[in-house]
């Protein structure tokens, strides 16, 4: 599976089981709404850096994720500061750049999979629900499956709009796209009951 | 209905199929380049994703299928606009609209199944309110109260910032309607909002 999991440069938190990650990163991201002044979110905000550099080279991949996260920080701060409240800025601030690092750092050091294996676990006593933790992984895939095919059908139809009018088709190959997809999806759905059904 | 573990209906399979192609949509929704807005909100497209699962596919189907493109984005693919996923941007201001994009769809859904779909024009207008009500309405609605949250913003200023949104979110629910417009002409059973037929 693609993602932005990074698996060149593995580090401490690669070893770390994908559950304990997530508990973890529950809790801290809890925690994180508990105070009200920037002293202790600064500590925080210490402490989430030094996990950042001690990732090193596996954060490479989320660099770009982390500036856009550290910007709307800023802004969320400069609107505060603008509505003259400099304690809440850094608050607030602070606050969204701890807890957008832990859920990023678990990302870079996590494989899809891993993350996966686990939600199943969790989902497990809805079984009795009935939702089936099994069905979310074969619909993941069928997921992954169908974008694909979503641009091998786009370059079908604007291809044969070409032929016909010289000219790229633009918004206008939607509507058969949609029809085209939903007969897919019926016969995928047709597939998996002649071949799971019963 | 299913018999043992292993096997399925034939209305669970097509609800598979179903979810998973709505999810797609919205992941190819999602390649598309956003447009930045101050407070870390981007316009995307990705919001017609929500609506036209609502409108074509009902509300629990609507639901599911947002609900598996959340799993996927907090599993760490980058599908969301911009090329952003893991569990990092639930963190963010704009965490409220992530959440709401399956309640949205579920909201658009049930509303759709209330409405007139006597001919495909009626199921056009019926598909703009609904996705009006729902992907517009009820999703600015729980996203204002996540930058109230998660930005501490006061709510009136995070109902300013939200108004941005809303011309061009109302242009993708003419979107919308067109689609579904067409959809009704071309797969005249088409069971709209869920509603069988």
């Amino acid at each position: 599976m693609v993602g932005l999991y990074c698996d060149d440069h593995i580090t401490w938190l690669h070893r770390w089981p994908a559950g304990r990650k997530l508990a973890c990163m529950a809790l801290l991201g809890t925690l994180l709404f508990i105070p009200a002044t920037p002293a202790p979110l600064a500590a925080a905000a210490l402490g989430c850096a030094l996990l950042w550099l001690s990732l090193g080279a596996a954060t490479r991949v989320a660099r770009r994720l982390m500036a856009s996260v550290l910007i709307a920080a800023l802004l969320v701060a400069g609107f505060h500061l603008w509505m003259g409240r400099p304690d809440v800025a850094a608050v607030s601030a602070l606050r969204l750049a701890c807890a957008c690092t832990l859920g990023v750092a678990l990302t870079v050091t996590t494989p899809a999979a891993a993350v996966l294996q686990v939600l199943d676990a969790l989902l497990a006593p809805l079984a009795r629900l009935g939702l089936r933790p099994e069905r979310v992984s074969l619909q993941l895939a069928l997921m992954l499956r169908f974008t694909g095919h979503f641009f091998v059908q786009w370059q079908k139809l604007d291809e044969a709009h070409r032929l016909r009018t010289g000219r790229a088709g633009g918004l206008r190959l939607i509507a058969p796209l949609t029809v085209q997809m939903l007969q897919a999806a019926r016969r995928v759905g047709d597939a998996l009951y002649a071949r799971l059904g019963g | 209905m299913t018999s043992s573990y292993n096997t399925v209906s034939r209305n669970a399979s097509q609800s598979m199929a179903l979810v998973a192609l709505f999810a797609a949509l919205m992941a190819v929704l999602g390649l598309i380049p956003k447009i930045d807005l101050p407070l870390g909100v981007p316009i995307t497209i990705q919001s017609l994703g929500i609506m036209l699962a609502g409108c074509l596919l009902g509300a629990r189907r609507g639901f599911a299928a947002l609900a598996l493109f959340l799993v996927a984005v907090a599993a760490g693919l980058p599908l969301l606009a911009g090329g952003r996923g893991g569990l990092g941007v639930f963190m963010a201001p704009s965490a409220g609209y992530l959440v709401g994009y399956a309640l949205a769809a579920g909201v658009t859904g049930a509303v759709m199944a209330l409405l007139p779909q006597g001919t495909a024009l009626r199921t056009a207008a019926s598909a703009f309110v609904a996705s009006a009500l729902g992907g517009v309405v009820f999703l600015h609605a729980v996203g204002i109260a996540g930058l109230a949250v998660l930005a501490s913003m006061p709510l009136s200023k995070a109902f300013m910032a939200d108004l941005l949104f809303v011309p061009g979110d109302l242009v993708k629910c003419v979107l919308c309607a067109v689609i579904v417009h067409t959809v009704a002409k071309a797969m005249p059973d088409w069971p709209f909002g869920g509603r069988a037929r």
